[in-house]
C-alpha cells in the first residue's frame, strides 16, 4: 500500500488504483503521515537551505469554517460547451449541405434541359417522332423522376390532341 | 495517469464537497507555494500568513477552475496575487504596521502557530529535518539514491528514469518507494516528537 503511495504522489499509478488509494488515504491516518513525510522528503531534497514548516494543520483548521465547495456541474457544463458547440456544427454543416444541394438541383436541370434543347435542334424531327424519341430516352432524363414524370404526362396530352 | 491528472482527480473530488482531498493538495504543494511567495516576502511570519491566504482563495475559488491549466499554475498564480496584495496593504499601512500586526495576530486563531514560525527551537528542528534527510540519502545503496535523485531533483518520470537506470519500470517504482521509506524511518522520530507536527 505505501509503495502505492509513492507511485501516486509520482503520478504512476493507473486511473483505478488512484481513485482506490484517494479513498483509502481519506479514511486512513497512516497513510496520510505516509503522504506527508513523503512529501517533506523530497521538498528537502528539491530546497534544503530554506524548508518551511507545515502549515497544513493550520490550514485544516481554516478549512473547517469555510462553506464547502459543491459545483458538481463544473465539468459536466464543461462538456455541455463542447456538446453544443459540436450541434451547432452539425446543424450548420447539413444546412450548408442542403444549401448546397438546392443550389446544384436549381441550377443543373435548366442548363442540361438547354443543352438537351441545343442537341435536339440538327435532328429536326417532327413533333410526333419527337414524342416518340422522348417517350424512349426518358429514363436517361438528368432530372429528378418528378420531371420525367411531367414530360411523360406532356407527351400523352399531346397524343390524345393528335387522336 | 500523469501527475498532472492525480492533481485534477484531487480538485474533481474537492469540486464535489471533499475537503480532504483539497488538503492532499495542500500537503503537496505547501512549501513550493511558501518558496514561492518567499520571493516576494521577506517576513518569515508574513509568508505562512500568505501561503495560508493564497490556499483558502484558492479553496473559494474552485467552482471556477477548469482544469484547462495545470492546478499547481492555477495555485502559483494566486499565490502570487495574494502576495501583491500583501505587499500593497503593507505600503497602505507602514506607519502602524507593527503595533496592528501584532493585535491582529492576538485575535486570531491560529495565532500560536504564527508565533512559533521563527522561534530558535523551529530552526533547529528545520536543520534537524534537512540533516536526517540527506543523512539518510547519503545512507542509500547508490541504485535507491540515483532512482530518488532522478525523481525528486531532476523530477523524471519513472519510465524515463528505467531507461537511464537500464532496468524494468517496476523496479524503479520498487527502488524508489524503498528510498523514500528509508529515509522516512530515520525521519518519524523526529516528526513524532515535533509539537503540533510543525513538520
Amino acid at each position: 500500500m505505501k509503495q502505492k503511495i509513492s507511485a501516486l504522489m509520482d503520478g504512476e499509478l493507473f486511473d483505478d488504483d488512484a481513485e482506490t488509494i484517494l479513498d483509502k488515504l481519506k479514511q486512513n491516518p497512516d497513510m496520510q503521515e505516509e503522504w506527508r513525510s513523503y512529501h517533506l522528503i523530497g521538498d528537502v531534497l528539491r530546497q534544503s537551505d530554506n524548508v518551511h514548516a507545515n502549515i497544513s494543520i493550520a490550514i485544516h483548521k481554516r478549512l473547517q469554517a469555510e462553506p464547502t465547495v459543491l459545483s458538481p456541474h463544473q465539468r459536466d457544463s464543461h462538456n455541455a460547451r463542447w456538446l453544443a458547440l459540436s450541434a451547432a456544427a452539425s446543424v450548420m454543416a447539413l444546412t450548408l449541405v442542403a444549401w448546397l444541394s438546392v443550389q446544384v438541383g436549381s441550377e443543373t436541370v435548366p442548363q442540361l434541359a438547354m443543352r438537351q434543347s441545343q442537341n435536339a435542334q440538327p435532328a429536326n424531327l417532327p413533333a410526333r417522332g419527337l414524342d416518340d424519341y422522348l417517350m424512349a430516352h426518358q429514363e436517361f432524363s438528368p432530372g429528378l423522376d418528378v420531371h420525367g414524370m411531367t414530360a411523360y404526362v406532356h407527351t400523352v396530352a399531346s397524343q390524345q390532341e393528335d387522336k | 495517469m500523469g501527475e498532472r491528472e492525480v492533481d485534477q482527480l484531487l480538485v474533481d473530488r474537492a469540486q464535489h464537497g471533499d475537503k480532504h482531498a483539497f488538503e492532499l493538495l495542500v500537503t503537496k504543494y505547501q512549501r513550493r507555494l511558501a518558496r514561492l511567495i518567499s520571493r516576494f516576502v521577506r517576513d518569515s511570519v508574513a509568508v505562512e500568513d500568505v501561503t495560508q491566504e493564497a490556499f483558502i482563495k484558492a479553496y473559494r475559488a474552485l467552482p471556477t477552475f477548469r482544469g484547462e491549466s495545470a492546478f499547481y499554475t492555477w495555485l502559483y498564480r494566486i499565490g502570487i496575487n495574494t502576495a501583491k496584495n500583501h505587499l500593497q496593504a503593507l505600503k497602505r499601512r507602514a506607519p502602524t504596521t507593527t503595533l496592528f500586526d501584532a493585535e491582529e495576530s492576538e485575535g486570531f486563531e491560529d495565532a500560536s502557530l504564527l508565533h512559533e514560525v521563527s522561534t530558535p527551537e523551529n530552526e533547529l528542528m528545520s536543520k534537524q529535518v534537512v540533516d536526517v534527510v540527506n543523512s539518510s540519502l547519503q545512507e542509500l545503496p547508490d541504485d535507491l539514491r540515483t532512482a530518488l535523485t532522478l525523481r525528486e531533483i531532476e523530477e523524471l518520470s519513472y519510465e524515463e528514469i528505467a531507461a537511464a537506470m537500464n532496468c524494468p519500470v517496476g523496479t524503479v517504482r520498487s527502488r524508489i518507494f524503498r528510498a523514500r521509506e528509508a529515509i522516512a524511518t530515520n525521519l518519524r522520530p523526529l516528526l513524532g516528537t515535533s509539537k503540533n507536527k510543525r513538520w
